[in-house]
């Protein structure tokens, strides 16, 4: 990624792995949002998300020599963040996240078309929250944060043929959850 | 629940204009896209001051053998000693000599949370060894093996808190390898089918 001038990932990893430990900071600017956007989707909870991705990051950080391709950063970092949160679900003991059933609480200055978006987004999130990790996973980084299906290979470690059908699973049980509620 | 019409797919997947699906899918399709615009938003939360300050912190340094203990220890080693009378001298450094050897070591007691962990490898031929693990935020430099009588069988030991610490053997300062002689192994999470060893460190306390 070397977007308007901006350094190349494999340049600041080469930076930091020299000993510039704040150039790392380019890095978390860089993906901070994709990553913890993902974990939020796969956790359900803004707290737990942030703790894995922070987790990730600094795990990244530490075993960044380990990373042999750093023009796939991006990739290995989904990486990371995926297994952390893995890590995260199993400790739970099941694959299904708990969302609040309330939608966000509204304030006196909430008009009707936020108060309507935000019942929306609850029911959204609570959809797919019912998906098994696996199809929820690969719908998210298909859609959400837009991957190839080579890119969710490079992240999952999953086949192609596999990642396409838990794709279009997805979209299956997302479609009829959601039929009489997203317009 | 019956499988989507394939060109439902297809559209999503970016192989077929969307504007040719029939009107039903074309529904179907504006539906999905709009909770996809609904979970697009980014959340507002950032961790890079936390993740900073975490990095910028020094590793854990972990309570090992000290140079001074590893030459005690050697010194205390038995071994065939010849002894001759010599002038006065060498009666003066035969009693700094017994002072070191009667001085009590500087290692580190484990606490009641702490237990002594040992590390042995074998890597013939190796210029040094040492271990580097969750305990140590995977650096290295804290803790060293030795092999002093260089039949290359690498050994040393540290007090660790109690618990599970995930590890590997760093050969050489630059070959990292997972304790071929651990008993369980955990994936090393960075997708590439490598495996770091697992040791169990119980502690004092808790030992009969």
């Amino acid at each position: 990624m070397a977007n308007d001038g901006a350094p190349a990932d494999a340049d600041v990893v080469a930076q930091v792995l020299g000993g510039d430990g704040e150039a790392f900071g380019i890095l978390i600017r860089r993906y901070e949002p994709g990553l913890l956007r993902f974990a939020t989707r796969m956790l359900g909870n803004p707290d737990a998300a942030a703790d894995a991705v922070a987790e990730s990051l600094v795990r990244a950080y530490r075993h960044l020599a380990q990373c042999r391709d750093a023009s796939r950063l991006r990739s290995w970092l989904y990486r990371i963040t995926g297994n952390r949160c893995r890590s995260h679900l199993a400790r739970r003991h099941t694959n299904d996240i708990s969302l609040s059933d309330a939608p966000p609480l509204a304030d006196g200055s909430d008009t009707w078309a936020v108060l309507e978006r935000n019942e929306q987004v609850a029911l959204v999130e609570r959809a797919l929250a019912a998906l098994p990790a696996e199809k929820r996973e690969a719908f998210v980084l298909k859609h959400v944060e837009g991957m190839s299906y080579e890119e969710m290979a490079a992240v999952t470690g999953a086949r192609i043929p596999t990642l396409k059908m838990r794709v279009h699973r997805a979209r299956e049980a997302l479609l009829a959850a959601l039929e009489e509620v997203v317009r | 629940m019956s499988p989507i019409d394939p060109r439902f797919q297809e559209a999503l997947d970016g192989e077929r204009d969307p504007g040719e699906l029939p009107a039903d899918l074309g529904e179907a399709y504006a539906r999905l896209i709009s909770a996809v615009q609904l979970l697009a938003a980014t959340p507002p939360a950032s961790v890079a001051a936390r993740v900073m300050a975490e990095i910028r912190q020094p590793p854990v340094q972990v309570q090992t053998a000290g140079p001074m203990r590893r030459m005690v220890r050697w010194l205390a080693r038995p071994r065939a000693v010849t002894v001759r009378l010599r002038p006065a001298w060498t009666l003066a450094l035969a009693v700094g000599l017994a002072a070191i050897l009667l001085m009590p070591g500087p290692g580190h007691t484990p606490g009641a949370a702490e237990g002594v962990a040992k590390f042995v490898g074998h890597f013939p031929g190796a210029r040094s060894v040492e271990v580097v693990g969750s305990f140590n935020d995977w650096s290295r430099g804290t803790l060293h093996l030795s092999d002093d009588d260089h039949d290359g069988v690498w050994r040393g030991g540290a007090v660790l808190p109690a618990g599970q610490h995930e590890y590997m053997f760093v050969v050489d300062g630059e070959r990292w390898v997972p304790d071929p002689l651990a008993g369980r192994y955990v994936d090393d999470g960075f997708g590439a089918g490598q495996q770091n060893a697992l040791i169990i460190v119980r502690a004092v306390t808790a030992q009969p």
